[in-house]
């Protein structure tokens, strides 16, 4: 005898709405599907009505998480279009914001699967380590999150030597709390028992629907922006880009946990090797000529891309964003298949999903 | 550096192009779609080459092949987006109902970025009252 499970939109293990009816017979679940538009705000439309620095700030609030994803693959296309040169010290200093967002973001998510399978002292401590990281975000930029620290050719705020001294004592205070949390997901029996072999995503079926981001690089595929096609600065610095073969829920918590330290590597070299000079170009509004441009950049959740269209004028012609999530959820249905019911919010919860990007 | 080119095709390159695409195992992007000043529908079909986007375009088709039997879903959920946004129909593309517009937006027509923003207001205004 089956029936049908409907989770969500509103859920209290999602963070954000998504729909899935589940197909289940007895605790099993045999098929599903996956419902999403339910935030759908129209973005890319608003932006035809803004000029290139209105839209620096209206793409930075399509996800709240990854605020400086957007407004950096943004500059990066019309930056393109224009032929500008960024300043190197702008350059580093968007790279350390991004890597600064990948932390937070993969230890927001650490924390929420340690929620989700019921590990409730692990998740404090994860997001306690997450708060040193908010913390220096704030200071850099002065706001937890949407830091608005981009501009049309380079950053909006400087990184002084006393910022950067505090930046570096931060990454020190993280390694004790990471090292303890690497050390309970690689040996603890408790979440190995809850996220082994749940939720898993063969390596042919990953590549079959294009999955990008930690997502695919859990089931095995080698892929990420910043080696595959580097831009800003990423070809200066030496990092490694780490592949799991399980692919279950395991997997994808682990290669969070080994992506930080090497985003860690990344803001190191940074903070030491720091250029002299201009941070930016002038905060005018830039003379755009007509084109097209399509500029991709490596967010905590997998690859964003920007497709925009200028006319010659004081507005964007067309900007099309598509997200990591785009890639990531269609993976959903199949990874439910042949679970328990009781795996299905950390099932979904699995892939980081970030909906308000997904729906714009 | 990231790099960027664009190529002009015809319709009926489009499945080819991709079945050749997927032998050679390079990743779709994206399907993006506009609508031009002339009102023509733009579609460009986004394949990553190392660091190179090749953007294969196609102009004031409104019925295009599904090349989501290739690509699967990766080409299936963006071929879904550009019916809701701009009314581009593919052939041989399972729909699954509606992507992100509710069903009662423009009784169910959506179409968004085809439809002028005021008129789009006065819908939900509607809907709200």
């Amino acid at each position: 005898m089956g029936y049908t499970i409907p989770i969500g939109p509103y859920h209290p293990s999602l963070e954000e709405p998504i729909h899935a009816k589940l197909y289940t017979e007895g605790e099993l679940i045999k098929d599903a599907e996956v419902f999403i538009g339910y935030n759908h705000r129209g973005i890319e439309k608003l932006a035809t009505e803004k000029n290139f620095i209105q839209t620096l700030a209206l793409v930075e609030r399509v996800c709240g998480i990854c605020s400086h994803s957007h407004p950096f693959t943004y500059a990066m296309a019309i930056e393109n279009i224009a032929q500008m040169e960024v300043p190197k010290r702008g350059q580093y200093i968007r790279v350390i914001m991004a890597e600064l967002e990948r932390l937070h973001s993969h230890y927001l998510w650490i924390g929420l699967a340690c929620h989700l399978i019921g590990y409730d002292s692990l998740f404090m401590y994860v997001w306690d380590a997450r708060e040193k990281v908010m913390d220096i975000l704030e200071e850099i930029s002065g706001n937890r999150v949407n830091y608005g620290m981009i501009i049309i050719g380079g950053s909006r705020r400087d990184i002084n030597d006393e910022m950067r001294k505090k930046v570096l004592r931060m990454l020190d205070d993280l390694t004790e709390p990471h090292n303890r949390m690497k050390e309970i997901f690689l040996n603890d029996k408790t979440a190995a028992l809850r996220t082994k072999n749940v939720g898993v995503l063969p390596k042919d079926v990953a590549e079959r629907m294009g999955t990008i981001g930690p997502h695919a690089r859990a089931s095995g595929i080698n892929v990420d922006v910043r080696k595959d096609a580097p831009y800003s600065c990423y070809d200066e610095f030496d990092f490694n880009i780490p592949v799991l073969n399980e692919g279950d829920v395991w997997a994808r918590v682990v290669v969070r946990v080994l992506e930080i330290e090497e985003s860690v590597k990344i803001i190191r070299q940074a903070l030491e090797n720091l250029p002299e000079g201009p941070i930016n170009l002038g905060n005018k509004l830039p003379k755009v000529p007509a084109g097209e441009f399509t500029a991709r950049h490596e967010a905590p959740r997998g690859q964003v891309s920007y497709y925009v269209v200028t006319d010659g004028g004081q507005t964007n012609y067309r900007i099309s964003i598509h997200v990591p999530t785009f890639k990531t959820a269609p993976t959903v249905p199949y990874m439910l298949k042949n679970n328990t019911v009781a795996d299905a919010g950390l099932i979904i919860a699995s892939i980081d999903p970030c909906f308000s990007c997904l729906d714009r | 550096m990231q790099e960027f080119k664009s190529f002009d095709i015809k319709k009926d390159e489009i499945v080819p192009l991709a079945q050749k695409m997927k032998d050679k195992g390079y990743r779709l992007v994206m399907i993006h779609g506009y609508v031009d000043k002339e009102g023509n529908n733009v579609v460009n079909y986004q394949y990553e080459v190392g660091n190179c986007i090749e953007s294969y375009k196609i102009v004031g088709e409104n019925v295009l092949p599904s090349i989501s039997h290739i690509y699967d879903l990766s080409a299936a959920w963006p071929e879904e987006e550009l019916f809701e946004l701009m009314g581009v129909q593919f052939e041989g593309l399972e729909m699954r109902g509606r992507l992100f517009l509710p069903d009662t937006m423009l009784e169910g027509q959506g179409h968004i970025i085809v439809t002028p923003l005021d008129e789009l207001r006065k819908k939900t205004l509607r809907e709200g009252e």
